[in-house]
């Protein structure tokens, strides 16, 4: 057909994929000892906080959870219905696996905080940055986590660490974002008042920017929260035990009530999670609202 | 402006039609469970069919599980390889006429306990000593934890059993409890079976060791170098208990009733189509070798193994198809 | 170097500009070009064009302008939150553009502080801790700090409020915090960036006295900005007027109003009310019918019948004002035989030469008489007539 190159490229480009396979690997292998480092210490990190939650007896956290609740929602009502909600999970037998999810949840996202915020605050510094840095956030968000999670098993392995690096990679992002975005919003004679009674640019941020910046800060640690939660089925397929395993075992073999049973007590896990850091919010939100 | 823009609309509606055959070939709908061989063999299907009959050919993906409800419901027509033994409910949906099985494609193909050959006979080549030279059989992994440690608990190994879902995924923890490995073992879900050949690559290009369990045929266990754990003879009645070597599963060809009632020529053509695991990992190493894609590998291999048409056609349909290859 | 030792600051050849190719920039406003050209061709904003100016101490110097005249960058420039492209600000005849980041806070904590248009409060902070910010960032201890912080807002009139969070305050109270954290550094210098613009009027009128009051019991610095030309004249000791970042006159109100330096500045004061500018002493004219008390009264009607007048101002010695006689009174009291002393209304109504027009509106809405112009020591310095007053209105 004369009209060929109408609907087909007129011509395609062979990209070297294998090059690309073969330098992944050939890295992994080359760096196999720092990588190890790393491996070990994101599991020794999962291992003790797992190790922790194992340690609280059910019934505090249960009232822990009451207590949460309650304080942060201002309703009895609302703590007694979490707390049962959290009874459930246990008495279907999946405490300790929510404890294992739990432990990866945590990991994930104090890591999150810990590179998140401060690079977060770096980038609201500089718009040439903040420029740069945007679309390796868009890319992290909308890259399917396949792409980059098998690359991992490479350089992690299977289990624990490649899922909380995975479930970092992908909830890192609001972090970076929020803080970002709560400290540009924040009146501008606010910040130049900080500095025009002789603030150093540290005394500014921690004593001005950060708490003026902290109900979004907190909104973006909720959907941090919220996103390392959407990973936990995800994460089971890379060898990550706990609620998500469960909910892929019971997906993958057809046994509905398995994984309806589970993936309740994934959504009962997030929504406990999220309606307590929404109540952080809501309180840093009375301490610095007006203006 | 306006007037401009409709016009340009409009010419673009006339060649995209004109572009279009009006038709009534169909197009067939292959099932994809993700792995490599089933979608070479939709590749060789698909192109004697399109060939014959004219109807063109696509993919529909999914884990092993979904391709199978697919193929129930009718919204997948072909499945070239139903790993029998990995679905919970086949002998019950075959039972109860949920779905056609036309044929075997292969049942030669092993499965089980794989260990890099180098764990066993160490590689001079790339400077790997044999960690664990007595390693032989499955319970011999018991002596050998510390050569494949678990990432998450120290003092214990690891084992890679079967992805969460697959029916051998249960044979295989039998297996490990049967043979007290659990005593020093962790046996460890993989999750997807990406994840599981990430794992022995990984293993695999540092020269590290692992136990894990692959099956064949595979490009991975056509690149790689790997030795099967020796088991119990097969016992048919045991060896779900995990008791035994595992059987060579049947792969079968399945096809949904509903495209059943119509296509007699491809129910006669896919009955007869039947190629071997030994064949198939060799077509998978051409094309890791190659980079070629599927389609080119299918007709490489028809090329290659034109007493295979001869069988699965007759003369005259084999002929053409032969006829096209020489092209 | 004019190193004036009332001179504060002093601002010499300052510009600012933003933007990539200031060189080009700078050439073509140097052969003349206009602003708005300079941003098209160059994308260069020119913000401040060679600004002078001196602040002495003790007054309180306004700056007034449009919007996008500079003022707001000037300001800025005083205490480096805008760093000048060129020229040198002078502090005490140090330059602080050549301060180093300590020395520059060193200045910002001890020396100047300032006010801002939204108040720049914390609203994280309650009231003590937004005032207390300044000192704490230069390390005051706490005791020492949440003294310092209550002395000043007692001085803003919050005292019992301290603890209350910011965000329950009116736009006044807020200003009024803004105005002690100033304050409590105890800096020689306050800048004000427009800092009652955002409040109604009667809060404003309220606060402009307030800072007057301050002003007068600390003696401090001031430099303020503002776009309103009332309060600009009603503040300062001396105005600048700014247009397109360019100083066009520097004077006191008074020299202002009757010396427009352009018609650029004619235009603005024509904005005003004059009689916020203009005193009595500008207004006012000399009686021209005058009597000693002791005089007769054929004598005091034969001066107002002369004059056209209906009344006379009677003084005693050194021009020391008693009061009026009316020429009825004084015809009816000489056929009576009386005296000046029996017809004198001495309940008039007096003013002072320095007070505003404004400030004797209303006494000269209710005038029988002239207004009578008095000073310190009672003697009479001219009078002021109903129709002078309101016709400064217009």
């Amino acid at each position: 057909m004369s009209a060929g190159w109408i609907y087909n490229f007129p011509f395609e480009i062979n990209i070297n994929l294998k090059a690309i396979d073969d330098a992944v690997r050939a890295f992994s292998v080359k760096y196999e000892a720092f990588f190890k480092v790393i491996t070990k210490s994101l599991g020794g990190l999962v291992n003790s906080i797992n190790f922790v939650l194992n340690k609280i007896p059910w019934f505090v956290l249960i009232l822990l959870v009451f207590i949460v609740i309650w304080r942060t929602s201002n309703k009895i009502s609302k703590g007694i219905i979490f707390s049962s909600l959290l009874f459930l999970v246990g008495v279907a037998g999946l405490w300790n696996l929510m404890n294992e999810t739990l432990s990866i949840i945590i990991a994930s996202v104090v890591i999150s905080l810990l590179f998140g915020f401060p690079i977060g605050i770096l980038i609201s510094t500089s718009n040439r940055l903040n420029k740069a840095v945007r679309p390796i956030l868009d890319t992290m968000q909308t890259m399917p986590v396949f792409v980059y999670l098998i690359p991992a098993l490479l350089f992690f392995g299977l289990g624990k660490p490649p899922a909380v690096i995975a479930t970092t990679i992908y909830a890192i992002v609001p972090i970076i974002r929020l803080t970002n975005h709560g400290i540009r919003q924040i009146n501008a004679e606010v910040v130049e008042a900080s500095l025009a009674f002789g603030s150093t640019k540290l005394q500014s941020l921690i004593k001005v920017q950060i708490p003026q910046a902290l109900p979004t800060i907190m909104t973006g640690v909720n959907q941090t929260l919220m996103m390392a939660m959407a990973m936990v089925v995800t994460t089971s397929m890379i060898g990550a035990t706990g609620l998500g395993m469960e909910v892929l075992i019971g997906v993958n073999r057809i046994e509905i009530g398995r994984g309806l049973v589970s993936g309740s007590a994934v959504v009962i896990m997030a929504v406990i999670l999220d309606r307590a850091t929404q109540g952080l919010v809501q309180r840093s939100e009375v301490k610095t609202d007006g203006q | 402006m306006k007037k401009f823009i409709s016009v340009l609309l409009l010419s673009v509606l006339i060649l995209t039609l004109t572009g279009c055959e009006a038709s009534t070939k169909k197009e067939i709908s292959f099932a994809d469970a993700g792995w490599d061989s089933i979608k070479f063999h939709n590749a060789v299907a698909g192109t004697i069919i399109n060939e014959l009959y004219g109807h063109t050919w696509t993919e529909i993906s999914g884990s092993t599980t979904v391709v199978h409800e697919g193929l129930i419901k009718g919204e997948i027509d072909i499945h070239m390889e139903v790993w029998t033994d990995n679905i919970a409910t086949y002998d019950d949906d075959l039972k109860n006429d949920r779905l056609k099985e036309l044929g075997v494609n292969f049942d030669d193909n092993y499965q089980g306990i794989y260990v890099p050959r180098y764990v066993i006979e160490g590689d001079a080549e790339r400077g790997i000593e044999a960690s664990a030279p007595d390693l032989k059989t499955v319970w011999d992994l018991k002596k050998y934890p510390e050569i494949f440690p678990d990432d998450d608990n120290k003092d214990m190994g690891r084992i890679y059993g079967g992805i969460p879902g697959w029916e051998i995924d249960r044979i295989l923890e039998n297996k490990f409890y049967f043979n007290n490995l659990d005593e020093n073992f962790i046996y460890f879900r993989p999750g997807s079976d990406a994840a599981l050949s990430a794992a022995i690559t990984s293993a695999y290009e540092k020269g590290q060791p692992i136990a894990a369990y692959y099956w064949e045929p595979t490009w991975l266990l056509g690149k790689y170098d790997m030795v099967l754990l020796e088991d119990n003879p097969f016992n048919p009645d045991t060896y779900q208990n995990g008791e035994t070597e595992l059987p060579a599963v049947r792969v079968t060809v399945g096809m949904s009733n509903d495209f059943a009632k119509d296509n007699q020529e491809l129910i006669d053509f896919l009955s007869k189509y039947r190629t071997s695991s030994a064949l198939t990992s060799e077509a998978l190493a051409y094309m890791q070798d190659t980079g070629s894609d599927y389609v080119e590998a299918a007709k490489w291999f028809m090329s290659e193994h034109p007493e295979l048409l001869d069988q699965w056609l007759n003369t005259k349909d084999a002929k053409k198809i032969k006829d096209s290859l020489n092209k | 170097m004019d190193n004036n030792n009332d001179n504060i600051l002093s601002v010499k050849n300052v510009s600012k500009l933003y933007g990539p190719d200031k060189n080009k920039a700078i050439e073509m406003k140097k052969s003349g070009t206009n602003k708005d050209l300079i941003h098209k061709k160059t994308g260069v904003t020119i913000a401040l064009w060679d600004v002078n100016l001196d602040v002495k101490k003790g007054e309180i110097f306004v700056i007034i302008g449009l919007s996008g005249s500079g003022k707001s960058t000037l300001i800025r420039c005083l205490n480096m939150l805008n760093k000048p492209s060129s020229g040198e600000i002078l502090y005490e005849g140090k330059n602080i553009r050549k301060f180093n980041k300590k020395e520059l806070n060193e200045f910002r904590r001890n020396k100047i502080s300032m006010v801002f248009q939204q108040f720049g409060l914390m609203s994280h902070r309650n009231i003590i801790g937004n005032v207390e910010y300044g000192l704490e960032v230069k390390g005051m201890s706490k005791e020492d700090r949440h003294r310092k912080a209550k002395e000043m807002i007692g001085l803003v009139g919050l005292e019992g409020h301290e603890y209350e969070p910011i965000s329950s305050l009116s736009g006044g109270m807020m200003q009024r915090v803004g105005i002690a954290r100033a304050l409590a550094n105890d800096p020689d210098i306050l800048l004000m960036d427009e800092p009652f613009s955002a409040l109604d009027p009667l809060v404003k009128k309220d606060m402009q006295f307030e800072l007057l009051t301050i002003q007068k019991k600390l003696d401090k610095t001031i430099v303020f900005i503002t776009h309103d030309i009332n309060e600009a004249f009603k503040l300062g000791d001396r105005v600048a007027i700014m247009k397109d970042g360019e100083v066009i006159q520097i004077d006191t109100p008074e020299e202002m109003s009757t010396n427009p330096a352009t018609d650029y500045v004619r235009d603005f004061i024509d904005g005003a009310d004059k009689t916020q500018v203009i005193s009595v002493r500008n207004m006012m004219v000399t009686p021209n019918s005058i009597v000693r008390k002791k005089d007769n009264l054929s004598y005091a009607i034969r001066m107002m019948r002369s004059n056209g007048v209906s009344s006379a101002y009677v003084v005693s010695q050194k021009m020391k004002l008693e009061g009026i006689v009316t020429i009825d009174d004084a015809l009816r009291a000489n056929k009576d035989g009386q005296t000046i002393s029996d017809v004198l209304i001495s309940d008039i109504m007096t003013t002072t030469p320095d007070t505003l027009l404004s400030d004797i509106l209303p006494m000269a809405a209710e005038a029988r008489f002239p207004i009578a112009v008095i000073d310190d020591d009672g003697s009479i310095k001219g009078i002021i007539s109903k129709a002078q007053v309101l016709s400064s209105i217009i």
